[in-house]
């Protein structure tokens, strides 16, 4: 072999190796949110769209939920990276023996809410849940929130009339359902249009205002993949936050919305915007809160509660499981 | 035939959950994704009885909406046997309404009868309706011609003569769709609760896999197995004794 052919040997494997490490400049991550692609995922969707995971050096595959889709499986049986699940789903799994941790909490408040009519009499106290007929989704975390609810105010079910539901509005808007369990921030916002298109006013019954703080969806990983890769927990984490600080800024409405769109095909621009305003405050209720904080005293008063509802048997010490907060 | 039906079953349930299990121990997954034998167990121990009831409840939908789809198929089967405008048009029409996913229409469902009893009687009879009525198409459309030809030709056929012949030579095929069918019933009533519904396995099911309980599902299953094989035994013992007498009267006859 000559010269000449040597230094172009050369040169084709320089290239050849130079290749791969370029491409594999984006690490690749799957990440399972809870439910269906809508404006409440809304920081998810814009971490991806507006470049924060690519410029962390991310290739996010952002995958939607469901009740069969869920996240933890997910971890376990290592097809996705992260997710996000409800804190029932995490503390119903780590009572059955799962190695996950938390690492952000996405809502502040908890979107689960209940819808009822302006006609109605307020619900001020507790107590103005008597004799209502609520809806409750049997088997889902509003049953244990109202569950709880009733149990603080010392309430009787015989004292008013539990119904099961699902996602069909219709016993709601033809009144055989009184109070009725929404999204604040995706349903909430589609049946509280519905109603004012037929000039019916609304109310909604928060259960943090009565002292019920069950933590909704928070991001979660695995305990292999924060022992293995730190550094990537970090940075996705960091990524994923700057996604969701930077859409919940109204500054960014117009592209966030548009990112949104996308993916949710179901609503039209003005729920989704309605719906954008809706989950920036419950993501980020006050300036002063940073977009992820974890609030430890929720998460017990959650275990607690599932606890006193017997859907775990031991205490799971959720605290334990809190990473971010910790560390930062 | 009843025992071999339950014998059967069982053989599938334990491969089944064998098979799951050897998932768990390889990627050593929690009991939260998959369920070991102890918690199986000790979650059977708490909602046997529940679930047993939920069971029997589906069941009594099942079997009435099999009898009502047996009907339907029947009476559509022969109405449209003939290859006239109005029997393609009702095999056109029954054709069509199936085409539509059973998902799709039950919110409509849903909406007209509310989620009682009714919702799951119709949507378990639209499950199970359809094969039983290619197959009692099929059957009365086919002509015998062996035997019609002589009635034809001394001028006796009449419409439930021609039925009466097409279902007695075809007996073992009847006997054994309608049969079949009844897992078809049962699939549909827990669809039917599964989606619109507040009673019922299909219903409880729902629950469980809200709070991602995978025990209580294979508890479910397990229940669900053993009650349609011995539903699906009864059925076909009583197909068994059916073709038994007929072939006798039918000797009878013949001597």
């Amino acid at each position: 072999m000559n010269k000449k052919n040597l230094m172009l040997l050369l040169l084709l494997l320089l290239l050849i190796s130079a290749a791969p490490l370029a491409y594999a400049k984006d690490i690749k991550i799957n990440y399972r949110l809870k439910w269906l692609f809508n404006t409440s995922v809304a920081g998810d969707i814009y971490a991806e769209a507006g470049g924060f995971f690519k410029e962390a050096g991310f290739a996010v595959h952002v995958k939607e939920g469901s009740p069969e889709k869920n996240a933890i499986n997910e971890l376990e049986l290592k097809r996705a990276d992260f997710g996000v699940a409800s804190a029932d789903q995490v503390i119903r799994a780590l009572d059955r023996g799962a190695k996950i941790l938390v690492i952000a909490q996405l809502f502040q408040v908890n979107p689960m809410q209940w819808i009822y009519r302006a006609d109605q009499p307020e619900i001020k106290t507790l107590q103005d849940l008597k004799g209502r007929r609520i809806g409750v989704t049997f088997g889902g975390n509003d049953e244990t929130i109202m569950n709880t609810l009733l149990a603080k105010a010392g309430i009787r079910k015989k004292d008013l009339t539990l119904t099961g539901v699902r996602f069909d509005f219709t016993p709601f808007l033809r009144r055989k359902v009184d109070v009725w369990p929404v999204y604040r921030n995706s349903q909430g916002v589609i049946l509280k249009d519905k109603l004012e298109r037929e000039r019916e006013r609304v109310n909604f019954f928060n259960p943090a205002d009565f002292g019920v703080n069950f933590v909704a969806n928070s991001v979660i990983t695995s305990e292999s993949m924060m022992k293995n890769n730190p550094d990537i927990v970090e940075e996705f984490l960091n990524a994923l936050l700057k996604g969701w600080e930077e859409a919940m800024d109204p500054g960014n409405e117009e592209k966030v919305l548009k990112a949104v769109k996308k993916f949710d095909r179901g609503n039209n621009n003005d729920i989704r915007k309605k719906q954008l305003d809706a989950t920036r405050t419950l993501i980020k209720p006050s300036v002063h809160i940073k977009i992820g904080t974890i609030d430890i005293n929720a998460w017990k008063q959650t275990e607690s509660i599932m606890l006193g509802e017997k859907q775990i048997k031991k205490p799971v010490y959720i605290e334990t499981r809190l990473i971010w907060k910790k560390e930062k | 035939m009843l025992f071999r039906r339950i014998f059967q079953f069982l053989i599938v349930y334990i491969i089944g959950i064998a098979f799951l299990l050897m998932i768990k121990m390889a990627l050593s997954l929690s009991n939260y994704v998959i369920p070991g034998v102890p918690l199986i167990v000790e979650t059977a121990g708490q909602v046997f009885k529940d679930y047993f009831f939920d069971v029997m409840s589906t069941m009594s939908v099942t079997v009435l909406g099999q009898c009502i789809s047996i009907v339907m198929a029947f009476t559509v089967g022969i109405a449209g046997r003939k290859s006239s405008w109005m029997g393609s048009f009702i095999k056109v029409t029954a054709y069509n309404i199936q085409a539509y996913p059973i998902v799709a229409l039950a919110p409509i469902i849903f909406i007209l009868l509310g989620d009682g009893f009714i919702p799951r009687l119709l949507i378990a009879s639209m499950i199970c309706y359809f094969p039983l009525l290619l197959s009692v198409l099929g059957i009365m459309a086919t002509p015998v011609k062996d035997i019609e030809h002589f009635y034809i030709a001394t001028g006796r056929m009449r419409w439930q003569l021609e039925v009466k012949i097409r279902a007695f030579e075809n007996l073992n095929k009847l006997v054994t769709v309608i049969s079949g069918s009844a897992t078809l019933a049962m699939a549909g009533t827990i669809v039917a609760e599964f989606i619109a519904a507040n009673a019922g396995i299909g219903y409880s099911i729902r629950v469980a896999l809200y709070q991602s309980d995978l025990a209580k599902i294979l508890v479910a299953l397990f229940m669900i197995g053993i009650i349609i094989s011995i539903y699906q035994g009864i059925l076909e013992t009583m197909g068994e004794q059916i073709k038994i007498r007929w072939s006798v009267s039918k000797q009878g006859e013949a001597l």
